[in-house]
């Protein structure tokens, strides 16, 4: 079986608002690109990306209380995206953008999450720029990591 | 690919796939399975799969019936309650008219399991209340939803023994449990019945761990139940999980499959047919034949690796039609010594994929487990 405990270690909920903060202080304006990347810095922006991708995980697989926490309301159905996309599998983050069927268009992953929430969920579709669609986009890039980006396929 | 899951399917292979192994040579693969017309696509990966595989719908399983007879699978119909979703209910319903209109009728249904969604009383009594419209005889196995809300107390007050077994026409039938034998994950964590179902009712949750398996006594139980049954005469197994290895992280197997195949294995016409994987699903285990069936429900994606070889894989599905890539199969026995399963997929006349880019698997990809069930409050701190 896959070993997962890796990422609790980094994963300290307690202490991750305050990293996040840290991180702006840290890379602030003045240092910017000017000094060599600590393992402190590295540390921060991957405990900052986790973050994130924990809640896109937990928004993904319907926890009711991070979607409260965010503010939106992904499903009315019951349904929850992981329900047809155990670990994300098939949402294909790396053929996006490309012409969507089911939405007769162009689209974006971003539009391809809205469109599943809309329909298949019939819940209410998020903004673009919210924390939630982030973390969405963040849980589902993170855990297809490795495939190989293959723009605009079927 | 994990080494651990490299190893264990290596394993299965040499255990299971001795040279020269294969069901029961009277098995026969019809002269149209071989002149499919997928031959004709080229050597791309999913092109490779298809290569003589059988149609699901065509194959051809030797028994010594002693007179034909159908009869009718559904299962996987996950109901919440009805204020909440008419959609799985509206497909029960579907399902259960189409299977009433079989004509000539079906000898009985076999019901595979995940009735509810939750486990919840008002979701197993809605199940009973659909399938009531039914008037033929009707058989239940439980699924993993149906079960670990009160540890299957409503489920055998409705349905009695979940593992039993007939014979009917020459064949003699089994039904298994192959899900409530799964570790205790709930007590050490002090869970509520609803935290249990809850990381019971995630497939791709890490929290349950292998849970799949079919146990030591039902395994003696199966044993005893053979023991008069000639070698050579047809069985047929149902179970709600695969009786092999395909992938365990969803469960797509039962973690005994060695013992379940030490018990199977003198007997040469076996035939598994499962629910749990909402995909079709072919596979050959030592003299054993092996038939994934659709849900009513929704359609689960193949497994990111341990599609078994055999499988001819269901079409992509559009997922702005709940009807698609779902529905329920008959399953015929012939007087000439076959068994057709037929899928019966809603809104398709082709299950099957046609071309490479009708496969979900067209745009090959790598994927990670979750990582945030296993998190707080659930880990260790
Ligand atoms: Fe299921
Ligand atoms: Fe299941």
């Amino acid at each position: 079986m896959i070993n997962t405990s890796t990422f609790l270690c980094i994963l300290r909920r307690s202490t991750v608002a305050g990293a996040i903060v840290a991180a702006a202080v840290v890379v602030g304006p003045a240092s910017a690109n000017k000094d060599p990347v600590t393992p402190k810095q590295l540390k921060l922006y991957q405990e900052a990306f986790m973050e994130e991708v924990r809640k896109g995980d937990l928004l993904f697989h319907g926890d009711a209380a991070m979607a409260e926490q965010l503010g939106v309301k992904l499903s009315t159905t019951g349904w929850a995206c992981a329900m047809c996309h155990p670990m994300a599998s098939d949402t294909h983050p790396h053929a996006f953008p490309k012409f969507q069927q089911s939405m007769a268009k162009f689209a974006t992953l971003r539009d391809m999450i809205n469109w599943c929430i809309e329909k298949p969920n019939q819940g209410e579709k998020i903004d673009p720029e919210s924390e939630a669609m982030k973390a969405l986009e963040a849980y589902i890039t993170w855990s297809n990591t490795g495939s190989v980006l293959v723009p605009g396929k079927y | 690919m994990s080494d651990e899951l490299d190893r264990i399917r290596r394993e299965m292979h040499a255990v299971l796939q001795p040279p020269g192994v294969r069901p029961d040579d009277s098995l026969q693969i019809t002269r149209r399975t071989f002149i499919h017309r997928s031959l004709l696509f080229g050597a791309a990966s999913v092109g490779q799969t298809f290569a003589w595989w059988p149609l699901l719908n065509t194959i051809d399983v030797a028994h010594a019936a002693e007179a034909p007879f159908k009869f009718a699978w559904i299962s996987d119909t996950h109901l919440y309650e009805r204020s909440l979703n008419t959609r799985f209910v509206d497909k029960v319903v579907r399902a259960v008219q189409e299977v009433q209109a079989m004509d000539p009728p079906a000898d009985f249904l076999i019901f595979g399991g995940d009735l509810a969604q939750l486990g919840k009383i008002e979701e197993l009594e809605l199940g009973v209340e659909l399938l009531k419209d039914l008037k033929i005889k009707k058989y239940y196995i439980p699924g993993e939803h149906d079960w670990y809300l009160d540890m299957g107390k409503k489920w055998g007050e409705l349905f009695g023994q979940p593992n039993w077994t007939f014979d009917h026409k020459g064949v003699r039938f089994i039904g298994l449990d192959t899900v409530s034998r799964g570790p205790d994950y709930w007590t050490a964590k002090k869970m509520t019945p609803e935290e249990r179902m809850g990381h019971m009712a995630t497939l791709d949750g890490t929290v349950a761990g292998a849970w799949a398996g079919v146990g030591r006594e039902q395994l003696d139980w199966m044993q005893k139940t053979l023991a008069d049954w000639d070698k050579s005469k047809p069985i047929v197994i149902f179970s709600h999980n695969p009786l092999y290895e395909y992938y365990p992280p969803w469960n797509f197997w039962v973690r005994d499959w060695r013992e379940v195949n030490d018990v199977l294995k003198p007997y040469t016409k076996v035939t598994n047919i499962h629910g749990h994987v909402h995909q079709v699903l072919y596979n050959e285990i030592g003299s054993m034949r092996s038939i994934g069936m659709l849900a009513t429900s929704w359609p689960w994606p193949y497994a990111p690796e341990g599609v078994p070889k055999l499988t001819k894989p269901m079409i992509r599905v559009d997922p702005g039609d709940h009807f698609d890539g779902v529905g329920w199969e008959t399953v015929n026995v012939n007087a000439d010594d076959k068994v057709d399963v037929e899928y019966i997929m809603w809104g398709r006349k082709e299950v099957f994929v046609q071309t490479p880019e009708d496969h979900d698997k067209s745009i090959e990809e790598v994927i990670r487990p979750r990582i945030a069930d296993n998190q707080y409050p659930w880990a260790n701190p």
